[in-house]
């Protein structure tokens, strides 16, 4: 979907006015209009990578905060030409370092908070407050405010209204002043979620700042290092507050297929004698595999019993109720193209075996392209009997994936993912301590 | 680990949507389709967590029942249902009230708004409230008028009314019923409930279509002959007599059931996946639909009544010996029509629609057949090769079959037919939910997508008015015939087709 525009221009006006605004302005407004029934977005939208190209003059302006096709492509080409690893993140600091020695001062048109995909706006938040950091460290805090009654195809006669706030400045000027700032603009009523639109390895201090108020959370675990990503998961989770993850999110095709192939009742034995599991990533970053393995051995029942760092692969051991032990591995793939999310699962092998005649065991593969489903086949797999199906990446933007999660969400984090990150989490703190 | 039944990896993967809190009113709370089919419903959503937590079951009816009685009696009628989950039904008839209502008696009517206050702050339900009129067809207008008046349905927003089929007797009482309902409540509130769309299969004819390349650029005249349309039951009239007697074949299954089936394979595809946009679909086709023949109507229906069947051991009554009915009664309770669809995709093609008691088999499918080749090649190892035909399982066994031409092994090269299968059980291997599951989440989450609207439920009036008329007026050119139980209906039926050169399948 095309990001939309605001119709109104955005008024500035001093933070300290903005809440009388906002309700003069509903109070003002005609009797078929009122504010939309929903909720409230808080968006953390640095736009690093954006604001640095801008300034590089490798795109033009404005600042949008949408990442685009042409940032994607621009990111990718700089990764090669500056000979990054090819695992490098577009939003990784090794990236944002070679931009930043030939950025410009030049005054950049800004207009992050304005622009919002309108898979988000069909869904009529009631206030979207956008939190837009400057790469100046010397900008002064702004405040902007606008309201937009988007036009339905319904027959609903009344529109639903909401309000959009762009609070502009250094981050600095952000941290100590944004958080009172949402808090005078937060609707008791209506559920508020913080969506960090960035790595979280991104101004921590800000985050923890605005974490405490916020109940309902949407984070990236495929953007920062990988123990701090599970650290702020878990941190959601002992606070019994509601995470949602765009990692986890990505990986709904994997689930859905894997479980796809166990419908026939007549494969339902094939998962009582799993023996291995291999699960191939795109790079090294190993969180969305932690999190299929720690959802396939929370729905078999499987108990960890050990993991282990090797050269260039992470090798766990489950063991099943009877006792019988499950070997899973979470290999790093080099690939010749970077990927826009670190660590996506590629490939996943499934082996079970029932009996010493190979033809009566059973290999499931599933690979985001034929290519990897062929590399899973070697090894005497074919000898199995072989049960294959692709599984395509397909890219989609982190604001159609945000208006997913915020149109099915029931306001808690899924059980599904719960589990999960709890076993992640303990995978992982067996292997690095 | 769940047990082997259930596929372990699909356990929590299906996001369902969320029932907002509310109350679900039930009227005709001590009738047969409450402890039928409504509360094991809400009790199978129940279980599958999908009730929120702040809701509320409020039955009504005129026994002078209380809160503990309606639990009392729910519970006696669902013990098999609930024997496997006694700790959930505890919780679950929590939400069980109940409230003595006469929906003529305005007093009463004011008496349970105040009540549903109450039941209303107890239950944090919000306000929102979903009335369900499981009452004799006779009391939906007087029911609405009532609600109206207590001020019960005043918010679109925050209530809905379900009404029960049959809406209407007929084409002028269906319009004049919708008249008095929307002058009650603004459209988008009102569900009118036909559980044949809530079944599964019946919405997989949808995805079926629409989800795949295939079928939709042969799914017309060019390439279909000819579509039939059957539901049967081995049931006789049971207990029903006195709602059958004046119902009838036509008006129980034909005009609302196998009408929605056509609806649903004939129409359109829509724009989006909305609900106005596939009632808009729906209700054209159903407009375009008309009877093979309107200035003779008796030469496109076949009418039949069971007689006596069975054997010495297990004798089965006929129609006229059945407790309750008229023993000169001449209701139908066989019927087949012949339709045409009066539009670009359907003309000429003929749409065989059949429904009777006491079949062989209960079933209900839906077959496309679809024309001959235009030159024989080969012999066929039966008489002729046998056209292609695409068999939609609505129940049993549920699932799609597809049959074609192969060689034959050997030799020679003649062609026979095989057939290709879908089953949900083997495919699936889980049950789906019944009906009234679906409809009723469907209906509490304000979703009308599976119900039908004014428009659709007249113009399926309209389609068969030229029977009814003649039932009505001049009923000896519509006869009934006898047929045997255990059969599939009087000879005559068969005819209706084989003029065509065509025959009914043999499921």
């Amino acid at each position: 979907m095309k990001p939309q525009l605001t119709l109104q221009t955005p008024l500035e006006l001093p933070p300290e006015e903005i809440s009388n605004y906002l309700k003069q302005l509903w109070i003002s407004e005609n009797e078929y209009t009122s504010g939309a029934n929903t909720f409230s977005l808080i968006v953390w939208q640095p736009a690093w990578l954006e604001q640095l190209l801008v300034r590089n003059k490798l795109i033009n302006g404005p600042i949008t905060g949408n990442l685009s096709q042409e940032i994607i492509g621009i990111a990718k080409k700089l990764i090669l030409e500056n000979k990054l690893p090819l695992s490098t993140s577009l939003n990784s600091q090794e990236l944002i370092k070679v931009l930043h020695k030939t950025a410009s001062d030049d005054k950049v048109e800004d207009l992050r908070g304005q622009f919002f995909e309108s898979s988000i706006s069909t869904l009529n938040p009631r206030r979207l407050i956008t939190l837009a950091p400057t790469y100046d460290k010397r900008t002064k805090l702004q405040t902007f405010v606008s309201a937009y009654c988007p036009l339905g195809d319904s027959s609903i006669n009344q529109p639903i209204c909401g309000d959009l706030i762009v609070i502009r400045g250094d981050a600095e000027s952000i941290s100590s002043k944004g958080s009172d700032i949402i808090e005078n603009l937060s609707m008791d009523d209506l559920p508020t979620w913080l969506w960090w639109n960035s790595s979280l390895d991104d101004s921590p201090s800000i985050f923890d700042k605005f974490s405490k108020n916020a109940r309902r959370f949407i984070i990236d675990t495929a953007n920062g290092q990988e123990k701090r990503c599970l650290d702020v998961l878990m941190k959601i989770l002992n606070s019994k507050k509601t995470v949602n993850d765009l990692n986890w999110v990505r990986l709904k095709s994997w689930r859905e297929s894997v479980a796809m192939i166990f419908d026939p009742p007549s494969r339902r034995e094939i998962l009582n004698h799993i023996s291995e599991v291999d699960i191939d990533i795109a790079g090294n970053h190993i969180i969305q595999a932690l999190f299929l393995i720690a959802w396939i051995s929370d729905k078999l029942d499987w108990e960890i019993l050990s993991s282990e760092k090797k050269s260039d692969f992470v090798e766990i051991e489950f063991s099943r109720k009877n006792g019988e032990k499950i070997k899973a591995i979470i290999n790093s793939i080099p690939l010749g193209n970077t990927s826009i999310y670190p660590g996506q699962v590629i490939g996943l092998r499934l082996i079970s075996k029932i009996s010493e005649d190979p033809k009566k065991n059973t290999c499931i593969i599933l690979g985001a392209e034929s290519a990897e489903c062929m590399r899973l086949e070697a090894g005497g797999m074919a000898n199995m009997h072989l049960i294959e199906s692709v599984v395509p990446n397909y890219y989609s933007s982190s604001e159609s994936n945000v208006s997913k999660l915020l149109a099915s969400s029931r306001g808690n984090t899924s059980p599904l993912f719960e589990n999960s990150i709890h076993i992640s989490s303990k995978i992982f703190n067996t292997i690095y301590g | 680990m769940q047990p082997s039944l259930s596929n372990p990896l699909r356990i929590g993967l299906r996001q369902e949507r969320v029932i907002s809190p509310q109350s679900l009113i039930i009227f005709g709370a001590s009738g047969d389709l409450t402890h039928r089919k409504l509360i094991p419903a809400l009790f199978e959503l129940f279980l599958q967590r999908r009730l929120p937590s702040e809701f509320a079951i409020i039955g009504c009816a005129r026994r002078p029942w209380t809160d503990d009685v309606f639990k009392e009696k729910m519970k006696s009628k669902l013990s098999d249902k609930i024997s496997d989950n006694p700790k959930e039904w505890e919780i679950f008839s929590n939400y069980l009230f109940y409230e003595p209502v006469d929906l003529q008696e305005r007093k009463q009517v004011k008496k349970l708004a105040s009540r549903l206050s109450l039941i209303d702050k107890k239950q944090a339900t919000h306000g929102n409230k979903t009335f369900y009129l499981s009452v004799s067809p006779n009391y939906y207008a007087s029911g609405c008028k009532a609600l109206k008046e207590a001020g019960l349905i005043d918010d679109p927003k925050k209530s809905r009314i379900v009404i029960e089929k049959p809406f209407g007797r007929d084409y002028s009482s269906a319009r004049k019923l919708n008249k008095i309902v929307q002058s009650c409540a603004d459209e988008s509130q009102i569900f009118r409930i036909d559980h044949y769309l809530g079944k599964e299969t019946v919405q997989n004819i949808l995805v079926l279509r629409f989800a795949n390349t295939i079928f939709e650029p042969i799914w017309n005249r060019n390439y279909i002959s000819n579509i039939q349309i059957t539901s049967s039951e081995t049931v006789g009239v049971e207990d029903r007599a006195g709602y059958y007697e004046s119902s009838g074949a036509l008006r129980d299954m034909l005009q609302n059931h196998l009408t929605q089936m056509l609806a649903v394979t004939a129409m359109e595809p829509p724009g989006k996946f909305d609900p106005e946009a596939i009632r808009n679909e729906k209700a054209k086709v159903l407009q375009a639909a008309k009877l093979a023949d309107e200035i003779n109507p008796w030469q496109c229906c076949v009418r039949g009544q069971y007689g006596k069947g069975g054997d010495i051991t297990s004798p089965l009554n006929g129609y006229r010996d059945e407790n309750g009915v008229n023993p000169n009664s001449t209701t139908e309770t066989y019927i087949a029509a012949k339709v045409f669809i009066d539009n670009w995709r359907w003309q000429g093609v003929p749409f065989y629609l059949r429904t009777g008691k006491r079949l062989p088999k209960r079933l209900g499918e839906i077959v496309l057949t679809f024309k001959d080749v235009p030159v024989h090649l080969f012999e066929s190892t039966i008489i002729n090769p046998a056209p292609n035909q695409l068999i939609l399982r609505i129940q049993p066994n549920e699932g799609a079959t597809f049959k074609f031409e192969v060689k034959s092994p050997g030799s020679g090269m003649r062609s026979r037919p095989v057939q290709m299968d879908f089953s949900y059980d083997e495919s699936f291997g889980e049950p789906s939910d019944e009906g009234y599951v679906r409809l009723l989440a469907d209906s509490m989450l304000g979703d009308p997508t599976l119900f039908t609207r004014n428009d659709e439920v007249e113009a399926a009036w309209k389609l068969y008015t030229p029977l009814i008329e003649l039932m009505e007026n001049t009923p000896w050119k519509l006869p009934t015939y006898k047929y045997e139980s255990g059969t599939w209906g009087p000879p005559e039926a068969d005819q209706l087709l084989s003029r065509d050169n065509i025959f009914w399948r043999r499921p």
